[in-house]
């Protein structure tokens, strides 16, 4: 019961990310449309099931310029490896609603291929094309500006990176996100700034206490300052953090800037 | 009368014989499935229930690897062994299944381009990440409140002129 409830967990942001209101094909008497709509978001099957598949295949034969089947249609050859069918069905929907679907697309290619130009390029796309803010990563994680600074630091575009990130967090109606100062004080770390990454790698702390990551951060911080005792004590608190299960955590993939539990003890090991 | 009502059902049954089932043969019954092909696959390796087999993330633990991800990027980094080779640039992705013992089987191959189109890489390369896939021995079985399930993983290695950049998922 509790696999199924999580798998529905995991389902539901995805079905419901986007979903058209069908009425609109209604209003506008566009009556093949409108039960193709109603069949896509309601027609029952689950994610990636023959049943589902099929009922997206009717209703994008009944309404071609479907956008929502041609997405839904797409996730779970995504999720499950086959990229190929993936970027056919995706492109797809883009073709028909660019602004829908750019800052899905975009934060796909980063977040499960790694396609950091791909992905760079979608959401640049999009931000040309918006006059507003371009939107949130379907995981709720990132507004996509910050992870578009993720995929330029992975191309080794470090302080082009923080500016990003900078600009964003300055913006004035910007509520900062969960992993926004983490990354920002893992980026200074990098860039040599030690002061800014000991700042922001604390207020990720201040922000969420439910991270091993910063600690971690910070206390390799510290061993190349040569404190040993707050080198020790981060890294401790770092380990307790993540055998709590307090770390960056992604069901589908790993994220940027996780720790792991054999990079935090081979810290340890080497202050011994 | 007899002969001629046969001879009709007869007809009627060949005509919807012959009458292709739009979509229905396109999709196996879960997308993604693989099913046993008794000229690429071990017949040794058996399911829990061939009908029940999950995907790695329903279980919501993420990578289910003994040592995490970081231990099977160790794998391959040290495993593979290949020399610079332009124009081998891509994504290549291995889909296999863990069965409810651990143990991996019906491994299957896709190799795609920078533009997300089919590509077949180098045999060698293609060979020692295969051979590499197969040999990691830290799976964990897939398990909810007691039971044990067969799932699907894939694999997906970033590759640019032949160097193993990234692995996914």
């Amino acid at each position: 019961m509790k696999f199924i409830l999580f798998t529905l967990i995991l389902i539901f942001p995805i079905s419901t990310y986007s979903q058209p209101n069908c009425n609109v094909y209604q209003m506008n008497n566009d009556q093949p449309c409108y039960e193709a709509c109603t069949l896509a978001t309601t027609g029952g099957g689950a994610q990636g099931s023959r049943k589902s598949q099929e009922k997206f295949d009717r209703a994008i034969e009944q309404c071609p310029k479907l956008d929502y089947a041609y997405m839904e249609k797409s996730v779970p050859y995504l999720k499950r490896g086959d990229f190929i069918t993936w970027k056919i069905l995706i492109d797809k929907a883009v073709e028909l609603n660019p602004t829908g679907h750019l800052g899905y697309r975009g934060w796909c290619r980063y977040q499960f291929l790694r396609d950091y130009e791909g992905a760079i390029k979608d959401l640049e796309r999009l931000d040309s094309i918006l006059s507003y803010d371009i939107g949130y990563s379907i995981n709720g994680d990132y507004q996509l500006n910050i992870a578009k600074a993720l995929c330029y630091k992975a191309l080794g575009q470090k302080s082009k990176a923080v500016e990003i990130i900078e600009n964003q967090l300055a913006q004035k109606d910007y509520t900062p996100m969960t992993y926004d100062y983490l990354h920002l004080g893992v980026l200074k770390m990098e860039t040599g700034d030690t002061d800014g990454g000991i700042e922001y790698l604390k207020k990720s702390i201040t922000f969420n206490d439910y991270l091993a990551e910063p600690y971690y951060y910070l206390g390799l911080i510290y061993k190349k300052q040569n404190l040993t005792k707050e080198f020790k004590g981060y890294m401790e608190k770092a380990k307790t953090y993540y055998l709590k299960g307090y770390k960056r955590f992604d069901p589908y993939t790993h994220p940027m800037d996780k720790v792991y539990l054999a990079d935090i003890e081979r810290e340890l090991k080497s202050g011994e | 009368m007899r002969q001629g009502t046969l001879i009709f059902i007869l007809l009627i049954t060949l005509y919807a014989c012959g009458q292709p089932q739009k979509n229905k043969a396109d999709y196996p019954l879960q997308v993604g499935d693989i099913y046993f092909d008794s000229k690429i696959d071990d017949p040794n390796f058996k399911l829990c229930d061939e009908d029940r087999v999950f995907q790695y993330y329903n279980f919501g633990k993420g990578l289910l690897y003994n040592g995490e991800k970081l231990k099977l990027n160790e794998h391959f980094i040290d495993g593979l062994k290949i020399t610079e080779q332009k124009d081998e640039s891509g994504f290549l992705t291995i889909r296999f299944i863990v069965n409810c013992e651990g143990k991996t089987g019906r491994f299957r191959v896709q190799g795609m381009n920078n533009d997300y189109k089919e590509k077949i890489f180098n045999k060698d390369l293609t060979n020692q990440l295969l051979s590499l896939t197969k040999q990691l021995d830290g799976w964990l079985v897939g398990e909810d409140e007691g039971k044990t399930f067969d799932y699907y993983q894939y694999l997906t290695f970033k590759i640019k002129n032949g160097k193993l950049i990234e692995i996914m998922p």
